[in-house]
């Protein structure tokens, strides 16, 4: 431990501490200013990242439970060979739709929704860096999940699988609108994910409590920081490839991926896959990210190895932008080249291999107690390590020519994703629903869901892994009884709806503890991070006073009493910064407050999107619409009454 | 919960700032980051689908028309110098300087986007006629979005400047709108070397 | 048959074997993992949640940074072994054959067309579905594809490649035993990706000859009256639009090569087993059996319909 930062005690009483009178009419105060506007109106207009960060999760997790039902089907039809029940047609749209609704619509959002609810509580701050950026996110997100759905409704869904490949995608082989749905739904959600990646980045920069130094930020924090950079740098690859070069291909006879015309089909691949495979990590690390302070909790100790998790996380990182060629190992790619995206391919397992090491050093050098989450996690582990391993073997170009596209693969990615992603996430459900809702879970209810989704997971997909090298290729909608693959595929089905059933379980779980769950209290679980220090649901100012961080557990400190820090403004949305690598106090920001524009700016922008499927003219409608938007945007953030402190050289001026 | 022990206070601290202790810069930055790799992105995409060509430009395609794109490089790199007072000025605190500075700028960018019309047509080869064609209009398409955005970021904030009395943050408005300018410029002289100059050294 | 479990080239073999020990190292990962796991989990349980935090002792610490790296470092060697077991299987697998019998095949939505190349062009053979191969000699496979992109998969052969319209890719392998390979198409392909089959019959060196000399030559003209007039429904009522017969005016390359379809064990890239019956009911309705197929249903007359299949079945 360090020395407290030179910052404190700055003309304040050692030994003084707030009185609850004072607290009491400063949280008033700071309630008048920070809250929600009332009503409709209210909820339409709202920037905090809590309000944002809630309806972000519900959305998302209601895209779970839909990409879940598609799931569900598709299991039907295949539970038995030569099955009728969804014809070619329909059964191409649902596993498109399933695979779009999972990846673009349930699993990147919803890791980046627990960072916009969480990463401002873990390191002291009242809000993200860009709020209104924040609200524009979500709604940019909502209006492509409406426009998916009421496609899939209208019979357009999108039916090329979830990575388009042309020239099946491009304009010959599917007419019709299918497939602009999907390549303007994908640009879409990434906006929506560019926008919650540089919030997070930003926010974790400049708006860390004091004392909170870069060795001291909780690795839930660091997750999300990571992911928010490959965020940055993977999704403009997916936006540039379905937006500006498929769907122009589709709408206005551009020629990237047309051979006659020196166009090449391969350079979708390459796109999209150097987007798709660090797609995996973005949804990966962010669970990782939930693991450990499950684990530290349930362990009663600090994390082992917290360094080793940090560089794993980054180093995790710039392996999964080496990654992407493994996709195409059946593709005419040099061999040299093939070669060393195997090497790649393999290495990655050792940061995440070092974590796995970690976590369960931890569970030896504590005092495990098995709660939901905690079991949760142990399931993840138990899971996901079969996925990763098979992760290994595709690596191997050999025997991925073999594997490729069939339900080895189809077996690897879902463990890889429940076991790696939701296993983690339901085990935050459980950890932090007391924290968003102020009530607990059941535990009993939760435990019947733990076993039904861990006996659910292994039983659909593991004889997936059988069925692939037995030679069934993945989206094929039926199969003929000679193949032999009907009975492992029955057993595949009947795991589907234990699946099913378990994510009912938690469902009832929820519905029954949001309102009649034991009261949670500030800190149920005994935990150390800061988002523990408020009460459960949080108050829309989120912290009182800006906390000062003297470790990485500031709730495990020995000190009776919290230091923090006094000074900002009362009367008006006002937030600290700091310096990004040490995290001193800088500056204080005035913060935006609710605005109808982000919903405006989103509603314009599915104008453009939409609209450009049908015509290139509203393209020019929706600049001049958000033109307005701007405007208004602009003008809100220019109306800030009062004197500032203005920092120019080295003086300080008051200015109106 | 645990008493709350003040132990510092930061009412002291300025509330307007510049460069990298505001938040606007950090949000600036990011989407510089993101333009900027989905140039470069559609960059490596331009040198991927030149390998399915012999000639580049393509037999039978023209080179591109140089005058124009030169025209308006020269316009932009001439406004680097209003852009760089205007920041200065921001800086300064001044008002009228910011103002003045602002003003001569949008005179400066505003025919910029005109001419990035006549820039589309310099290509001398349309968007379906073949690869090449495609890629040299999004490299030089995309561009333009982002100048539409940038121009129209800098004359608003000019009328603004105009018509409302602006309070202390828009200062470090002005100097941030001109980084987002050198960026937007960087970007279009690395689109005219390789677009339009480079076909013609190799 | 059709699995990676019965493997039957050098090829398939390799990687069986790749499997077999990457299955044996990283269940033994898993297993130790899982149990290092729940032993700690179960060992070191606490029942009762409690505030207080566990001591740390830093013996215990230090011990176990020991195992941590150790874990690592094990690993690290186990990847490294991997990385070199399967550099050595996939060198192998790419060095390609001096001397092959070169079958040119292009994947169509939803069929495949087979080609046997020769030096002399008016002695190349041209099928569809079914690949003939000699057993013992290598086969070298050029792919094309005409629409979209297919993948062409025999597992118990070799594994797969990629059909990209604008390339022309190749894949390899010599087959050990006689026997009939089934083979599908891997990369989706749209509606009736399901639907498309390929049989690789390995047949000894010279049941192959006969095979192709047989194949190479045109059928008879038929002279059964029934069959003429099947001939003649086919010729005239559209088939010829887009399919080829050997012999005859039917030139159309759109569809599969109907010559020798008699002699064929399957129908529609192995949809259906080549009966009269099916064969009848797939000219009636093709996507009745196929929904979205290419070929339309023809209106043809029941009569019409019977010469047709007849005389088509009758070319063996």
């Amino acid at each position: 431990m360090t020395a407290p930062p030179p910052h404190d005690h700055t003309g304040l009483p050692a030994d003084m501490t707030l009185t609850d009178d004072a607290v009491a009419r400063e949280a008033a105060q700071l309630d008048s200013i920070w809250r929600d506007g009332r009503g409709f109106w209210g909820w339409l207009t709202t920037v905090d990242h809590k309000s944002i960060g809630k309806r972000y999760i519900i959305t998302a997790f209601l895209m779970f439970i839909a990409g879940g039902i598609e799931a569900a089907m598709m299991r039907t039809q295949l539970a038995r060979p030569e099955n009728t029940l969804l014809g070619p047609d329909r059964y191409n749209q649902i596993f498109t739709t399933h695979g779009t609704t999972m990846m673009f619509l349930f699993a990147v959002p919803i890791m980046t929704a627990m960072g916009l609810y969480f990463v401002p509580l873990m390191i002291g701050a009242r809000n993200v860096a860009f709020p209104r950026l924040n609200a524009f996110g979500y709604w940019t997100y909502f209006v492509g999940v409406v426009f998916l759905y009421v496609s899939l409704f209208a019979n357009t869904g999108p039916d090329a699988g979830w990575f388009s490949y042309v020239p099946l995608a491009g304009p010959q082989y599917s007419p019709g609108h299918r497939v602009d749905v999907w390549a303007q739904l994908v640009t879409y959600t990434e906006i929506a994910a560019l926008c919650a990646a540089v919030n997070i980045i930003v926010t974790t920069f400049k708006m860390r409590a004091p004392g909170m130094s870069l060795n001291r930020i909780p690795l839930f924090v660091w997750a999300q920081l990571v992911v928010s950079f490959m965020i940055v740098f993977a999704m403009p690859a997916v936006a540039t490839g379905s937006t500006l070069m498929l769907a122009a291909d589709r709408a206005v006879n551009t020629q990237w991926f047309n051979p006659a015309e020196g166009g090449d089909a391969l350079l979708w691949q390459h796109i999209f896959w150097f987007f798709g495979h660090p797609e995996v990590y973005i949804i990966f690390l962010p669970a990782l990210g939930f693991v450990t302070p499950i684990v530290e909790t349930f362990s009663r100790r600090p994390v082992f190895g917290y360094t080793a998790l940090v560089m794993a996380n980054i180093t995790t990182a710039f392996f999964a932008f080496g990654l992407w060629v493994h996709h195409m190992f059946a593709t005419p790619v040099p061999e040299l080249g093939q070669s060393l995206f195997t090497a790649a391919s393999m290495l990655i397992a050792i940061p995440t291999g070092v974590q796995i090491f970690c976590w369960i050093a931890t569970l030896w050098l504590g005092r495990p107690e098995l709660r939901t989450a905690m079991l949760f996690v142990l399931g993840f582990i138990f899971t996901f390590v079969n996925g990763g391993i098979t992760g290994v073997m595709l690596a191997s170009v050999a025997f991925d020519k073999q594997a490729h596209d069939t339900f080895f693969v189809v077996a690897h990615l879902h463990y890889v994703l429940l076991g790696g992603g939701v296993m983690p996430l339901f085990g935050a459900f459980y950890f932090w629903f007391p924290k968003i809702v102020g009530r607990m879970l059941d535990e009993t209810i939760g435990k019947i869901h733990f076993w039904l989704f861990l006996i659910g997971v292994n039983l659909t997909f593991f004889p997936m892994h059988i069925l692939g090298l037995e030679g069934m290729p993945r989206r094929v909608y039926t199969y003929l009884a000679a193949t032999g693959w009907g009975p492992l595929n029955l057993v595949a089905t009947a795991g589907a709806y234990i699946i099913a059933l378990s994510v009912i379980a938690f469902l009832y779980n929820v519905l029954k503890s949001w309102r009649g769950g034991a009261p949670a209290g500030p800190n149920p679980w005994n935990s150390s991070g800061l988002e523990w220090a408020i009460p459960s649901p949080p108050p829309s100012y989120t912290f009182l006073h800006v906390p000062v961080v003297h470790s990485r557990h500031p709730l495990w400190e020995p000190a009776v009493d919290m230091p923090v820090v006094t000074g900002l403004r009362t009367d008006r949305r006002e937030v600290l910064l700091t310096t990004a690598f040490d995290a001193r106090p800088d500056s204080r920001h005035h913060a935006p407050g609710p605005s109808i524009w982000p919903l405006y700016l989103a509603l314009c922008m599915g104008v453009m999107w939409i609209g450009s499927i049908f015509s290139p003219y509203f393209v020019l409608i929706a600049t001049g619409l958000s033109a307005i938007g701007l405007v208004g945007w602009a003008l809100q953030s220019t109306s800030t009454p009062g004197t500032e402190r203005v920092a120019t050289g080295d003086a300080v001026v008051e200015l109106a | 919960m645990k008493a709350l022990r003040p132990v510092s206070d930061v009412g002291g601290l300025p509330s307007v700032v510049f460069g990298q202790r505001s938040l606007m810069w950090w949000g600036t930055l990011g989407f510089m980051v993101i333009e900027g790799w989905t140039t470069a992105l559609i960059f490596a995409s331009y040198f991927y689908v030149r390998q399915n060509f012999e000639a580049w430009p393509p037999l039978q395609t023209p080179l591109p028309s140089l005058t124009i794109p030169t025209i308006n490089l020269a316009l932009m790199l001439a406004s680097f110098i209003p852009a760089a007072l205007a920041a200065r000025a921001g800086k300064a605190l001044d008002r009228a300087g910011v103002r003045r500075w602002l003003t001569v700028m949008s005179v400066l960018v505003v025919p910029t986007v005109v001419l990035r019309w006549w820039d589309l047509w310099a290509l001398n080869v349309r968007w379906d006629t073949n690869a090449y064609g495609t890629a040299v209009w999004l490299l030089v398409g995309f561009h333009a979005s982002l100048l539409l955005f940038d121009v129209g970021d800098t004359v608003g904030l000019t009328l603004f400047y105009w018509l409302k009395p602006m309070p202390a943050k828009s200062f470090s408005d002005a100097s941030d709108n001109s980084m987002y300018w050198y960026f937007t410029v960087a970007l279009w002289a690395a689109i005219y070397l390789i677009v339009y100059v480079g076909p013609r050294i190799f | 048959m059709h699995s990676l479990f019965d493997p039957s080239s050098p090829q398939a073999r390799a990687v069986a074997g790749l499997w077999w020990w990457m299955l044996a190292v990283g269940g033994t990962v898993w297993l130790i993992v899982i149990v290092a796991m729940l032993w700690a989990a179960i060992t070191r349980r606490q029942r009762r949640l409690s505030s207080d935090l566990v001591r740390l002792d830093d013996t215990a610490h230090v011990r176990t940074e020991r195992v941590v790296t150790i874990a690592s470092g094990i690993t690290v060697a186990i990847l490294i072994a991997f990385l070199a077991y399967d550099f050595t299987v996939g060198h192998a697998l790419a060095q390609h054959p001096l001397r092959a019998l070169t079958i040119d095949v292009t994947g169509h939505q939803w069929w495949w067309q087979v080609l046997y190349e020769d030096p002399d062009p008016s002695r190349q053979l041209v099928t569809a579905n079914e690949i003939h191969v000699p057993v013992g000699v290598p086969i070298q496979f050029k792919l094309r594809a005409a629409d979209v992109i297919h993948s062409f998969w025999a597992p118990s052969l070799n594994g797969k490649k990629d059909l990209i319209p604008g390339y022309t890719t190749t894949l390899w392998f010599q087959a050990d035993t006689a026997g009939r390979y089934r083979g599908q198409c891997a990369e989706f392909c749209g509606l009736q990706h399901a639907k498309m089959a390929f049989y690789i019959v390995a047949e000894p060196k010279p049941k192959f000859a006969a095979w192709l000399a047989a194949a190479s030559q045109a059928p008879a003209s038929p002279s059964d009256p029934h069959l003429v007039y099947g001939q003649r429904v086919f010729l005239s009522a559209g088939c010829a639009t887009c399919h080829t017969i050997a012999g005859t005016q039917a030139r159309a390359t759109v569809g599969p090569d109907l010559t020798h379809l008699g002699s064929r064990e399957t129908l529609a890239a192995g949809t259906l087993a080549n009966t009269r019956e099916n064969l009848l009911r797939w000219i009636v309705d093709p996507g009745l059996w196929k929904p979205g197929v290419h070929m339309p249903a023809v209106p043809l007359s029941p009569p019409q319909q019977e010469a047709l299949a007849d005389y088509l079945e009758s070319m063996k």
